[in-house]
């Protein structure tokens, strides 16, 4: 809980902030929108007031309405975690600018996030799938993954029993699946 | 079905893109038989004067686990790699939205199956986190000294790989010795030899017993002649000195551009490590040194290793002679249901920071359970270090980041 | 014609062999003897006119059999001494601690598919492994295991050593070429660079040698160190016989030189792609490479086959007592000395031990008599046989050898390509040079002609 870094955060991201400073345990959380992730991400990482240069972490997040890129930072002038959420991302074309630029190593954060919820990272240079083969053609960490779908568009669909689905289709509507208010 | 082809002919390419995948592209080549989709792609398969590609493919005896790595080469020197991942992908993350959050402590504990311990920490530390529990004291220390405990075994068994990619056949069984002994230890203590399952949200899922603690007295009576002895075999030899001095050197500026941390970022000079820099569990009252170097090459790593192995080792100790009595699990409900909201949760362990993101939608399973891997951060580093190294010291300089690839593919 | 089809049916895989091979063996020697019978006059005059073609014949063959069972026997040490330093157990099942392991290795790569890779060129994949272990075969050759015992005394036998030796780069060249796969490429192009690198060092640290001893013939050598072992030449080429053993080192292959099999960089190197009997070769190649280096450091630098010592002659055992000149008495002794000497041997386990069963003191007495035998019969022949002397001490001395070779794979890493060829053209040839100019300056000078 630092409040000081509260008021800077305040001061100086106040208008492009699209939800309150919200801080929690050890943690401080800022929501942004995600045509302003470069220029946050850069000025946490430039400027002396707040240093940020270690990224933890980089996850994509589907809440079920909306999809988020969650960066997690660390500094040395505050305490805290800073949680930084790139929020409002449309499910259907979720496009966010990659922080490639400011740190090399989170290509392959957001080659993960891309791959597990088809995040398209502009500015990427290497925006392919890292864990799926590379013709796999669903996106496995969205709420409305399903499996049976998958294999039956698989080359050796229909071939034997178990490979035919037997599932109702079009269960996963946008009404059906999961969601959160994060 | 088709018919099959002709004798001694092949069948005729489709027009579907995923046939055209999954037949071989040429028996010899690992160059993906599509066309490149990513600029990176592009720069990397397209071969220059004099370079081949050569693949270091999923079965090889020393990536650490089933990595794939396309090295293009031009005689001897490696020009550039591509690293392919996927082989381990078990889907953890998904996984864990489907279980309980009890039921997911156990889907983390295979992610870096030799520190366990330390993929569970900060799922177990997120959600208790999210339910606002405190954790019984006793259970705290525990949870250090098994930890500690873990990161020794851990090390142990990088320095076994570290000269076993050098080539030296003896020091890895060496190191199997060590892990052995704290492999016997913990399976007194959480009933396993490799994939713990010991903490729970709340504690510990067991009290500490008489066998464990007689395998731990015994073993601390001769921990450090014996590690002592086992690490004489590597630092005074000449030749693996010779071999990890000046490799691979990685400086501050690339360490947090890369994203590194843990003890390779601790050999660039940083002396950044969690359990001082954002103190969690019962760290605050332990004393401890942060162990670091300047140079950022292999030796470097592998030294701020060995100095991490005598400081757990004082850690250690006090665990044992400060271990406070208490309950080794706090009292919770047996259904859990956090309230609504996101919490993360970082550690330091043997690789890196541990780190885990939950997301809760008040129900009781997990909404979002994100893990955060070193490995697989580590292993980009690899792309930026190996260019310009011969194939051997290729191999050295991927031992020196300790990958595991069941981290890396979670 | 059934019935001869369902009893073969009913063979196991042994009777089959069993079946087809002795007959065949039986016919081969009925023509055999009818040859020999037939035609054996001329043949064996012309053996007895040029005996010297005999002498070689049977050196050959007794070189060629002779290899594969070293080979078996360094290939289990290795595995046994390996693990024991990693503190393991090593083989320990085949045999009485896993001494049979070998033999069980041997006969499993034979019995393996022979299968080559596609788009390899199969006349020189197989060939390959010929060409590396005949070159290893052929240097056992001018080997001088002891006095008369050694298959040919060429007066340039050092030369000789040297040019066979580099026929294996040839072979490992054909074998990483001919695998059609780039792991076998890098090893082979890499064993041929690390080969022919030390090759100048081992030749040039030889040279000095051959300055004192003025003779390339490996027996001469040997007889010229006979005596104390201060007439051994590791006393007046110590730099020649360090560097020789380094480059030997490297020239076999062996660690800390062993990046041509280096398996966690290349899988296993030019024999990738070579499994079975193929491989097989291979591997007996590098053993019988790694005995002959160590025969070579000890014929050239430690004495040969000679004693450390000399036995004055004034206490010269001379045993003349001749077992033939007894005429019947021998064959008495043979008779009746065993059992009796098995029966005295037994006699003081059976009585002392009340629980043992007379048939297990027979067995001890049994097995303390052959102690007792060798002992005595290898004394006699130790003491009055010259070359069998000389073979034991030649045999130890390169064991001691093959011992540190194996004790060094399982302790060092190994060295990098670029560190080794630096090693070898920066350190080692101008140390043999140095070597070589001193040797020269030093014979001038204390022997100004």
């Amino acid at each position: 809980m630092d409040a000081a870094l509260k008021r800077r955060l305040e001061a100086r991201f106040g208008d492009r902030l699209t939800a309150p400073v919200y801080q929690r345990h050890d943690e401080t959380e800022i929501r942004i929108g995600p045509g302003d992730v470069p220029d946050v991400c850069r000025t946490l990482h430039d400027e002396p007031d707040f240093q940020f240069v270690l990224l933890a972490d980089l996850a994509g997040v589907d809440t079920g309405s909306v999809m988020q890129v969650v960066y997690h930072l660390w500094g040395d002038t505050s305490p805290d975690w800073l949680r930084v959420v790139a929020d409002g991302l449309s499910r259907d074309d979720p496009r966010v600018p990659s922080v490639t630029f400011l740190w090399q190593g989170a290509e392959w954060m957001e080659r993960e996030a891309y791959d597990m919820f088809g995040i398209t990272f502009e500015g990427n240079r290497d925006l392919r799938r890292i864990y799926m083969p590379p013709d796999y053609q669903s996106f496995p960490l969205r709420k409305d993954f399903f499996l049976p779908d998958d294999a039956a568009r698989s080359p050796g669909a229909g071939v034997r029993h178990m490979e035919q689905v037997h599932a109702p289709r079009n269960t996963r509507t946008a009404d059906t699946i999961r969601k959160v208010r994060a | 079905m088709t018919a099959a082809p002709p004798h001694g002919q092949r069948e005729a390419p489709s027009d579907d893109p995923r046939v055209q995948l999954d037949e071989a592209a040429g028996v010899f080549e690992p160059v993906p038989p599509y066309p490149p989709r990513t600029e990176r792609e592009a720069e990397f398969y397209t071969l220059g004067d004099g370079e081949m590609f050569i693949n270091m493919g999923p079965q090889h005896p020393s990536t650490h686990g089933v990595l794939r790595i396309v090295l293009k080469l031009d005689g001897e020197v490696v020009v550039d790699l591509d690293p392919v991942l996927g082989y381990l992908h078990r889907g953890v993350e998904k996984l864990c939205e489907n279980a309980d959050y009890h039921h997911s402590i156990a889907y983390l504990d295979p992610l870096e199956y030799i520190s366990s311990l330390f993929c569970e920490w900060p799922g177990v530390l997120a959600f208790e986190k999210l339910l606002d529990v405190q954790v019984p004291r006793r259970a705290e220390y525990i949870r250090v000294l098994s930890t500690e405990l873990n990161r020794i075994l851990s090390h142990s068994m990088f320095i076994g790989w570290m000269a076993l990619d050098l080539g030296g056949l003896t020091p890895i069984l060496y190191g199997l010795i060590e892990r052995d002994e704290i492999a016997e230890m913990l399976a007194a203590l959480t009933g396993q030899r490799l994939l713990y399952n010991y903490l729970r949200i709340g504690g510990v899922n067991g009290d500490l017993n008489h066998e464990f603690m007689s395998r731990l007295g015994d073993w601390m009576s001769r921990a450090t002649t014996q590690i002592e002895a086992n690490l004489g075999l590597l630092n005074e030899n000449e030749i693996f000195v010779r071999r990890m001095r000046g490799l691979g050197v990685m400086d501050r500026e690339t360490a947090f551009r890369m994203a590194v941390t843990g003890p390779s970022l601790r050999a660039t000079g940083v002396p950044l490590d969690f359990r001082r820099a954002h103190p969690y569990s019962v760290f605050p009252e332990l004393e401890f040194d942060i162990p670091t170097r300047d140079e950022g090459d292999c030796l470097a790593r592998y030294l701020v290793r060995i100095d991490e192995i005598k400081q757990s080792l004082r850690i250690i100790d006090q665990c044992i002679h400060n271990m406070p009595d208490g309950p080794v699990m706090a009292k919770l409900p047996r259904l859990l249901r956090p309230r609504p909201g996101r919490a993360y949760a970082a550690v330091e362990g043997p690789r890196g920071q541990y780190a885990a993101y939950v997301v809760s939608d008040g129900t009781d399973q997990p909404f979002r359970m994100r893990i955060h891997d070193p490995s697989f951060v580590h292993l980009q580093s690899v792309g930026v270090l190996m260019p310009g190294h011969l194939i051997a010291d290729a191999m050295a300089v991927m031992a020196s980041l300790d990958p595991i690839m069941g981290g890396v593919d979670k | 014609m059934t019935a001869v089809a369902r009893s073969w049916g009913r063979l196991t895989l042994a009777g089959k062999i069993l079946f087809t091979v002795i007959p065949i063996l039986l016919l081969l020697t009925a023509g055999l003897v009818l040859v020999v019978v037939l035609f054996g006059k001329p043949v064996v005059d012309f053996l007895a006119a040029n005996l010297w073609l005999v002498r070689f014949l049977v050196a050959a063959t007794a070189v060629l059999l002779m290899s594969v069972p070293t080979a078996f026997l360094i290939i289990y040490m290795e595995m046994k001494v390996i693990a024991l330093m990693n503190l393991r157990i090593g083989p320990d099942r085949v045999g009485p601690f896993g001494s049979l392991l070998s033999v069980v290795h041997g006969l499993k790569v034979l019995m393996k598919e022979d299968f080559s890779p596609t788009g390899s060129d199969r006349l020189v994949f197989t060939l390959a492994p010929v060409v590396v272990y005949m070159s290893a075969v052929m240097s056992l050759l001018v080997l001088p295991f002891a006095p008369g015992l050694f298959g040919a005394d060429i007066n340039i036998g050092l030369l000789y050593l040297f040019a066979v030796g580099g026929l294996t780069v040839v072979g490992l060249l054909m074998a990483g070429w001919s695998s059609f796969n780039k792991y076998s490429l890098l090893g082979g192009l890499r064993s041929a660079a690390q080969v022919v690198s030390y090759e100048i060092p081992l030749t040039l640290s030889v040279v000095g040698l051959l300055i004192l001893t003025g003779t390339m013939s490996l027996n001469q050598i040997s007889l010229n160190q006979a005596g104390w072992f201060t007439n051994w030449y590791v006393f007046q080429q110590p730099l020649g016989a360090l560097i020789f053993f380094i480059a030997a080192t490297a020239e076999g292959n062996r660690t800390p030189f062993d990046l041509t099999e280096a398996d966690s960089e290349i899988v296993a190197g030019f024999a990738t792609e070579y499994s079975g009997m193929r491989f097989g070769f291979f591997f007996f190649a590098e053993y019988v490479n790694v005995f002959i280096i160590s025969g070579l450091f000890v014929a050239l630098f430690l004495g040969g086959w000679n004693a450390p010592i000399a036995w004055p002659e004034a206490w010269a055992i001379h045993l003349t007592f001749d077992p033939g000149s007894t005429g019947m008495g021998l064959l008495f002794a043979l008779l009746l000395i065993p059992p009796i000497l098995i029966l005295a041997l037994a006699a003081p386990f059976y009585v002392g031990r009340s629980s043992l069963p007379w048939w297990q003191a027979l067995i001890i007495g049994f097995v303390l008599f052959n102690v007792l035998a060798i002992v005595v019969v290898g004394g006699w022949a130790f003491i009055s046989l010259d070359w069998v002397a000389g073979l034991l001490w030649f045999l130890g001395k390169t064991y001691v050898f093959v011992f540190t070779f194996v004790w060094m794979r399982g302790t060092l890493p190994r060295v990098r390509i670029d560190q080794l060829m630096g090693f070898a053209w920066k350190w080692l040839l101008p140390a043999s040079l140095l070597n070589l100019f001193v040797t020269a300056l030093a014979v001038i000078v204390m022997n100004p002609r």
